[in-house]
C-alpha cells in the first residue's frame, strides 16, 4: 500500500490480530445480543487495530526516507571487520550477502550480513524498502550502535538497505 | 602478582559465591517455607518467594557483568516480579517456586557455559590477548629503540583509524613521510595512508596499490596467499599495516599503551583470519 510515495507494509502478525479478531466479533454477535449492541463502537475499534499498525509504519517509514539522503552523505564504506565497539555512533555503509532474516513478520527484520571479511548483525527498526531475502546481495547504510543499546557487540542500526544486483539492473 | 590480578582473582572468587547463591537461595528459601508450615507455623507462602526474586536479581548482575550479555537471564527479575506479584495458596505457590528455582538454576548453567567467563584482564583492557602479545614478541627485535615520536604517531593512527576518523588518520599517517623511521615503518604508515585515504572518500581499489616488500615479511603477522583474490590481498597489505604500527607503538611508545589496549579488540579482529 503506498501513501504519499512511502510505500507502506503491514506486519503479518497485525493481519492475523485483526483476522482473529474479526472471526471473534463475527461468532460473538451471533450469540450474544449484547455483543450486537455494541457492534458501533466495536467495528471501529477493529479497524483500528489495522489502522494503528498502518499509520506507525507509515511514520517510521516516512522518517527513515528523510533520513536516508543525509545518512548517504556521511556514510564511510567499510569492511565488516572494521566495525569495532570505538565506532559506536559512526555512520558507514557495508556491502555484503545476507546470511540470515530474522523476525521480519514483526516489520522488525533483523539481517546477518556478511562480506569477505566477516559477518555483522543489521538492525531495523521498520520494514526495509525491498523484500530481502537470504543470499541476496545488498547494499546497508546505518548507524554502528551497541546490540541492547548500552552493552552488548557493535551492530548496525539500518536505515537502508538495498539489494545491489537490483540496483545495477536499474542503472 | 600484581595488583590488578589480585583484584581479578578475588573477583572471581565473589562470581562464584554468587553463582553458588543463586539455587541456594531459590530454592532455600522455599524449602525453609515447607518447614515451617509443617511445623505449623503457616506463614503467607508467598513471603517465601523472595529467595527466588534475590536469586534472579544476582543472575541477572552475572549476566551483566559478562563481557557477552544473555538477555534472557537479565531479565529473569522482571519475570520473578510478574510471577510472584500475585498472592497464591501453598501447593500453586511451592510448585511455582520450585520450578522457577529450577529455572534459574538452569539458566545459571547455561549462562555458564553459553556466554563465557566474566570479564578477564584481557575484557577489561587490562593486559594484551595472546595473538597480540605472540606478535608483539615476534617484532620485538625490529622495534627495541624505536624513536618515540613515530611510535607515538603509529598509536595515534591506530587510536584514529579503529574509531573511524579515515580523514584523520590519513592525515597522520601521511604526516611521517618524512620522519626517520624503518623501511617497514615507513611502508606501513604509507599503506595505512592509501587506505585511509580510499575509506574516507568511499574510492574503489586504486590500481596498482602499495604492497610490502619481501624482506619485510618477518614482520608481517598474515602472508597473503597467491590463490587471494585482489581486494582480498588489498584488505590483507592493511591488516598488516595497522599491525605492523601496533607493534612500533607497543615498544617505542609505552605512554600509549593504555590507549592500543583500548583498541585490542579491532586488532585482534586485523589479526584473525
Amino acid at each position: 500500500m503506498k501513501i504519499g510515495n512511502i510505500e507502506v507494509k503491514v506486519s503479518n502478525i497485525s493481519i492475523a490480530v485483526f483476522v482473529f479478531f474479526t472471526i471473534s466479533l463475527i461468532l460473538a454477535s451471533q450469540y450474544s445480543a449484547e455483543v450486537r449492541s455494541n457492534l458501533i463502537w466495536m467495528i471501529p475499534a477493529l479497524f483500528m487495530l489495522l489502522v494503528i499498525p498502518v499509520a506507525l509504519n507509515y511514520m517510521s517509514r516516512s522518517q527513515y526516507v528523510d533520513l536516508v539522503p543525509e545518512y548517504e552523505r556521511l556514510a564511510k564504506t567499510v569492511r565488516v571487520k572494521l566495525i569495532n565497539e570505538n565506532m559506536i555512533g559512526k555512520v558507514v555503509r557495508i556491502e555484503g550477502v545476507v546470511e540470515r532474516v530474522h523476525f521480519q513478520f514483526l516489520n522488525r527484520p533483523q539481517f546477518s550480513v556478511a562480506d569477505r571479511s566477516g559477518a555483522i548483525s543489521v538492525k531495523m527498526f521498520t520494514s526495509p524498502d525491498e523484500n530481502i531475502k537470504v543470499n541476496d546481495v545488498v547494499e546497508v547504510l546505518g548507524q554502528v550502535i551497541r546490540r541492547y543499546m548500552v552493552t552488548g557487540d557493535p551492530v548496525i542500526n539500518c536505515v537502508s538497505i538495498r539489494k545491489k544486483n537490483a540496483q545495477a539492473s536499474d542503472d | 602478582m600484581t595488583l590488578s590480578h589480585t583484584a581479578i582473582q578475588s573477583d572471581r572468587k565473589k562470581q562464584q559465591y554468587l553463582e553458588i547463591a543463586v539455587p541456594l537461595l531459590s530454592f532455600g528459601v522455599s524449602l525453609i517455607g515447607v518447614l515451617l508450615w509443617q511445623m505449623g507455623m503457616e506463614i503467607n507462602f508467598q513471603f517465601f518467594s523472595f529467595g527466588c526474586v534475590l536469586g534472579s536479581c544476582i543472575l541477572a548482575y552475572l549476566a551483566w557483568i559478562r563481557p557477552k550479555k544473555d538477555i534472557v537471564a537479565l531479565s529473569t527479575p522482571i519475570y520473578a516480579f510478574i510471577f510472584f506479584v500475585v498472592p497464591t495458596d501453598f501447593i500453586s505457590g511451592l510448585y511455582l517456586q520450585l520450578l522457577y528455582a529450577l529455572s534459574l538454576t538452569l539458566l545459571l548453567i547455561r549462562l555458564k557455559y553459553r556466554f563465557g567467563t566474566c570479564h578477564t584482564a584481557v575484557s577489561r583492557g587490562l593486559e594484551l590477548a595472546v595473538p597480540l602479545k605472540t606478535y608483539i614478541e615476534k617484532t620485538c627485535d625490529a622495534f627495541t629503540g624505536i624513536s618515540p615520536e613515530p611510535a607515538h604517531r603509529a598509536a595515534v593512527v591506530i587510536s584514529q583509524f579503529s574509531t573511524g576518523e579515515y580523514g584523520q588518520a590519513a592525515h597522520a599517517a601521511g604526516s611521517v613521510a618524512g620522519q626517520e623511521t624503518s623501511p617497514a615503518l615507513s611502508r606501513a604508515f604509507a599503506i595505512v595512508h592509501e587506505h585511509a585515504t580510499v575509506l574516507e572518500h568511499s574510492l574503489a581499489r586504486p590500481e596498482p596499490y602499495l604492497v610490502f616488500l619481501p624482506e619485510d615479511e618477518s614482520l608481517l603477522a598474515k602472508i597473503p596467499a597467491p590463490a587471494y583474490s585482489e581486494d582480498r590481498k588489498f584488505d590483507t597489505q592493511l591488516d598488516n599495516a595497522l599491525l605492523i604500527l601496533f607493534g612500533a607503538a607497543w615498544h617505542g611508545s609505552e605512554a600509549d599503551r593504555p590507549h592500543l589496549l583500548a583498541c585490542q579488540t579491532f586488532l585482534l579482529k586485523l589479526l584473525n583470519e
